[in-house]
């Protein structure tokens, strides 16, 4: 090859890459995203790289929420029996699916910072304990964490700026910030197609899988719920906030689940409503000693451990 | 061999020009910039014979229901399929002169020919039936508005404020009572 030709090859290859380059999308962008298999990986490392554990003290069964705003009939919540769970970690990637959770760099896998909802803290499956005085709410700016009048700490993606106070108000550490844009890196995989993917530079955490909740709210208020709306507007007052109705015809989300309730082998994780009397989780609850993290254990959190019986 | 070169220039920016012209769009990755870009459904067919709600309507005494099934209990209210059409279409039902044009545009028609792209993006959640069940008609929202073409339903872009206006219970009619207006009980 003469000097000539050498050049030009040097030439059409720089002007090449500049095009491809500046070309909408970079070529991430192309590929269908990451496995299944790389999410189990995910997982399994994180399990592997184990954090501290909190400090459990008992705390009262959770009743009807004390702050605005809350509803009389609905508050949901999970408790998980350290009794029977014994760490599989099969929580965590029934989570990642159910909510989309998206993988991270290595960089950051190194220091233990994956999206996670849930990740085991010395053996024990922790998330988001739906506080119903949740200190992360009070310290956001914008108002994307808010409280749901049936006790979730919901979390409003497209509100959120990214202070990170919340995060830092929290003392179980259970938000997870997005330092990168797992879409264009192609680390997210929608699997469930009801739940968002979440832009960089936004805080998530535990929503206690709101989209259930809301899909079945709205198809019960739609159906079986028609005669109590309809009978609820001519008479008193009778809503809550949440727009359920107190009476007979009220959803009180009977045979709903969360992600990780349904994929644990033990039934350890129980989902429910504390405020429905016949529910398994109230049930259950009863007749164990519950217990949560030393640091949130005032703040009258909706999910709870049990250990014991009473 | 004078021209290998300028060849193999040729061929390399013709692909790159076509990616750069052709390749998939980059994501919007900030809140509400899905909506303004998004390109019609590919399947999406362009009518032959324009459909006009009007003549679908009271006059002959159809309800949004009959073709739109899911609108009064389903969270979307649904497009109707051919099969949908042919119900009543399958018979002669004028004598007017466009009647003809109409059943050859509905032979060579797909089985689904209106392929309805969700407009509302995915931390946003709406259910029809819910809205149905309180007592909201159909045309309390989707009404033609300014600017927008009389026939056209289901096309208007609908802001949040709308929503809230209504959940607040200032809506001008003074219709409703106030429903939920906390985030999460339509975002997630």
């Amino acid at each position: 090859m003469d000097r000539r030709e050498f050049l030009k090859l040097c030439m059409t290859m720089a002007a090449g890459f500049t095009l491809f380059g500046c070309r909408s999308g970079g070529l991430t962008d192309k590929l269908s995203g990451p496995a299944l298999k790389d999410f189990e990986d995910e997982v399994r490392r994180a399990m592997a790289q184990m954090k501290p554990g909190f400090r459990l003290v008992k705390v009262p069964m959770p009743g009807e929420m004390k702050f605005s705003p809350a509803d009389r009939e609905n508050r949901f919540g999970m408790a998980i029996d350290l009794d029977a769970c014994d760490g599989c970690g099969k929580c965590i990637l029934a989570c990642n699916q159910e909510n989309n959770v998206p993988l991270v760099s290595e960089s950051l896998a190194k220091q233990g910072r994956f999206m996670h909802w849930i990740e085991l803290r010395d053996g024990i499956p922790t998330m988001c304990f739906h506080c119903s005085d949740a200190p992360c709410e009070k310290v956001c700016p914008t108002g994307a964490a808010n409280h749901t009048p049936d006790g979730l700490s919901a979390m409003m993606y497209k509100r959120c700026a990214g202070s990170r106070f919340c995060g830092a108000n929290c003392s179980v550490q259970a938000r997870k910030f997005n330092y990168e844009d797992a879409r264009s890196l192609g680390h997210a995989k929608q699997f469930n197609p009801q739940v968002p993917l979440r832009d960089k530079g936004v805080m998530e955490k535990c929503s206690l899988c709101i989209q259930r909740l809301q899909n079945d709210r709205m198809n019960f208020k739609a159906n079986a719920g028609l005669a109590g709306v309809v009978g609820a507007k001519s008479g008193p007052a009778g809503g809550t906030m949440g727009g359920t109705m107190v009476g007979k015809n009220s959803w009180r989300g009977k045979g709903l689940q969360t992600a990780c309730a349904m994929a644990c082998p033990k039934h350890a994780i129980i989902f429910g409503n504390w405020l429905d009397e016949s529910s398994d989780l109230v049930k259950e609850a009863k007749v164990r000693n519950l217990y949560a993290p030393e640091g949130i254990a005032k703040l009258d959190p909706s999910v709870v451990y049990m250990r014991g019986r009473r | 061999m004078k021209y290998f070169w300028s060849g193999v220039i040729v061929l390399l920016f013709g692909f790159l020009l076509a990616d750069f012209l052709l390749g998939e769009p980059r994501v919007a990755t900030r809140a509400g910039m899905e909506l303004g870009s998004a390109p019609l459904a590919k399947n999406s067919v362009v009518p032959l014979v324009a459909f006009v709600h009007s003549l679908h309507g009271d006059s002959i005494g159809l309800t949004c229901v009959n073709c739109h099934s899911g609108a009064k209990t389903e969270a979307r209210a649904f497009m109707p399929t051919k099969a949908d059409c042919m119900d009543c279409h399958r018979l002669p039902l004028t004598e007017k002169p466009g009647i003809e044009a109409l059943d050859s545009a509905m032979k060579t028609a797909p089985e689904e020919p209106w392929v309805h792209k969700n407009v509302l993006p995915p931390h946003v959640v709406f259910h029809h039936g819910v809205h149905a069940a309180a007592g909201v008609d159909c045309y309390d929202c989707h009404t033609a508005r300014p600017g927008v073409e009389q026939d056209v339903y289901g096309g208007e872009s609908f802001r949040m404020q709308d929503c809230l206006d209504c959940h607040r219970g200032v809506n001008p009619q003074g219709k409703f009572k106030p429903a939920a207006t906390y985030c999460g009980a339509c975002h997630r």
